[in-house]
């Protein structure tokens, strides 16, 4: 058994697995599955400073290797978050390591949240800022395509908390590098990459695209390679710790991630397709370092040989 | 709750229909009418998501969990090429169930199309048998007629092109079947598609008699994590009156009172 621990950091992690924000909902819908205790971090679904809809329905479409999603952000809002028995109290409760992403449509909205979550930071490990959604017309990717715009969000939300903060960058971008390097000079502690790749689907009996909001985010296998390179060029460009998403379905596509440069990797659709998978992805990533007989997950940070 | 299920039967009814057997004791056991089962369909390999089917029935003495699909997609598609022998993961039971009546309570099943599969468990279960309202495009589309006769129901049927019983809609037949009958000791349980089960929502509504529907949207994660399959329920607590609700978890039965209709 090789030391899976991880620093992120001001936070180290037991071991490198967490759960991408939107595909583990808040937790509790897979505490009858497995003690979500045994995560790295458990990332809990986009908190607004309201409740919304989110977007109509169909919400997915499955493609090859993947998957298009506009779910649209909804959410319960920071107040039932962090009062109903169903987020927060119950998080706290499980033991989990818990991030709690967050997104606005303002520049207020990230840092309201922020600083409410501040205020009630028991069990709270870090905060992810979400500027990069596809699939909400203000805010979101609004933001995280723009460096400056971005950075002035991740500035704001470091002044509203002395939690540890995230930025989940956008791979609908030219040049990541700029966006990391915003991320990291705005005070985030690190960043997290990437999230859905905006994409399109048409049903070619009807002719109608096959979501509702006519485009949506892929994810899945099929973003594997572009993640990888953004992991890549993102880890080369910053020194504050990236973690790695994108497709990962087993333990070699997490090693992929960490001698990219990834210190940590989220599980996303994968979970979808099986509840079990991101421990599915810890076992796997465990026995690879046993069998490369190589003693902590630190050594291979980083170590692709270019 | 995820468990491996070798398949036992898997035999076309017909045009396209077809009712696949799983060798499944734990969810056989714990299955109720109304419920479904997430099913990871082994030989796709470039097509990751599982497939949500109605539990059509289920039998704790066999251990058996019968399906009753229509192919209509790649998932589908392999699914009706699998043999027996040849296993699936099925994660299940999943979702809520419709109320099982009770000896006062004369069930009125409404069905649209293939809906029949995920009412056939109430049926079964019900102590007064009952009658089934089924609503088709075309005769090729009555499934499962002569399950339910067997049972002792009683089977009306509607179709688009009159090809078998009413020319016109299912719910057209719902009046008739309340003709005679004590409303009060009456439930409607609906399946089929939503246009179909929020015009019953309605009807029933309208007309004061209990009914439950089963309302869904494409599903993801089958669990309640992902909030793709949400539908409409009323909430008064919201400005729009309404919420989105996932079907996977809270639902796919929900009460007619409960939906929103606007």
């Amino acid at each position: 058994m090789a030391d899976l621990t991880t620093n992120l950091g001001r936070i180290t992690l037991k071991n490198p697995v967490m759960t991408a924000s939107g595909t583990f909902g808040y937790g509790m819908e897979y505490d009858s599955f497995f003690p979500i205790s045994k995560l790295g971090a458990v990332v809990v679904k986009g908190i607004a400073p309201w409740q919304s809809h989110g977007n109509p329905t169909p919400r997915v479409a499955e493609v090859t290797s993947g998957m298009l999603n506009a779910i649209g952000l909804q959410g319960p809002g920071i107040d039932k978050f962090l009062n109903d028995e169903h987020y927060m109290p119950f998080l706290r409760k499980s033991g989990a390591t818990v991030i709690v992403n967050i997104w606005g449509k303002k520049i207020e909205d990230y840092a309201e949240v922020a600083a409410r979550l501040d205020a009630e930071s028991e069990g709270i490990a870090a905060l992810e800022i979400n500027v990069s959604c596809p699939n909400v017309k203000e805010g979101g990717l609004a933001f995280g395509t723009d460096p400056a715009m971005m950075g002035k969000v991740v500035a704001a939300v470091r002044a509203a908390t002395k939690l540890p903060l995230i930025t989940k960058l956008s791979p609908n971008v030219t040049k990541i590098a700029d966006f990391a390097k915003s991320a990291e000079a705005n005070g985030s502690d690190m960043v997290s990459l990437i999230n859905t790749i905006p994409a399109m689907a048409i049903d070619i009996e009807t002719f109608r695209p096959k979501i509702a909001n006519i485009t949506g985010g892929l994810s899945g296998p099929a973003v594997k390679p572009v993640a990888v390179r953004m992991v890549y060029e993102a880890s080369r460009a910053v020194k504050i710790p990236v973690i790695g998403m994108g497709g990962i379905m087993s333990g070699e596509d997490a090693i992929e991630f960490f001698l990219a440069g990834a210190s940590a990797v989220a599980v996303g659709t994968a979970i979808f397709a099986d509840p079990l998978a991101p421990l599915h992805v810890l076992d796997g990533i465990n026995a690879w370092l046993d069998r490369k007989g190589i003693a902590s997950l630190k050594e291979i940070i980083g170590a692709v040989k270019i | 709750m995820d468990h491996e299920c070798r398949i036992k039967r898997n035999e076309p009814l017909k045009s396209g229909y077809w009712r696949i057997v799983f060798e499944a004791p734990e969810i056989a056991a714990a299955a109720r009418g109304g419920q479904f089962v997430h099913v990871k369909i082994t030989p796709m390999k470039d097509r990751i998501l599982r497939r949500p089917f109605s539990i059509s029935n289920a039998d704790p003495v066999t251990g058996e969990l019968t399906v009753v699909y229509k192919v209509v997609g790649h998932g589908t598609a392999e699914l009706s090429q699998m043999r027996a022998g040849e296993s699936c993961r099925i994660l299940g039971p999943l979702g809520n169930a419709y109320t099982v009546p009770d000896a006062e309570t004369f069930p009125i099943l409404v069905a649209g199309g293939y809906g029949t599969a995920a009412l056939y468990l109430t049926a079964k279960n019900a102590p007064q048998k009952g009658i089934l309202l089924l609503g088709a495009r075309t005769k090729d589309d009555l499934i499962l007629v002569e399950d339910f006769e067997k049972l002792g129901f009683e089977v009306r049927i509607a179709t688009n092109d009159g090809s078998v019983g009413h020319k016109g809609f299912v719910t057209e037949l719902l009046a008739g079947a309340l003709e005679g009958r004590d409303k009060s000791k009456c439930l409607v349980c609906g399946c089929g598609p939503t246009p179909m089960l929020l015009a019953l929502g309605k009807l029933t509504l309208e007309q004061k008699i209990r009914a439950e529907l089963s309302l869904d949207q494409h599903m993801c994660c089958g669990v309640g994590a992902c909030f793709a399959c949400v539908v409409k329920i009323k909430d008064p607590a919201l400005p729009d009156g309404w919420r989105y609700s996932r079907s996977c978890k809270e639902g796919p039965v929900y009460n007619a009172t409960e939906v929103y209709y606007g």
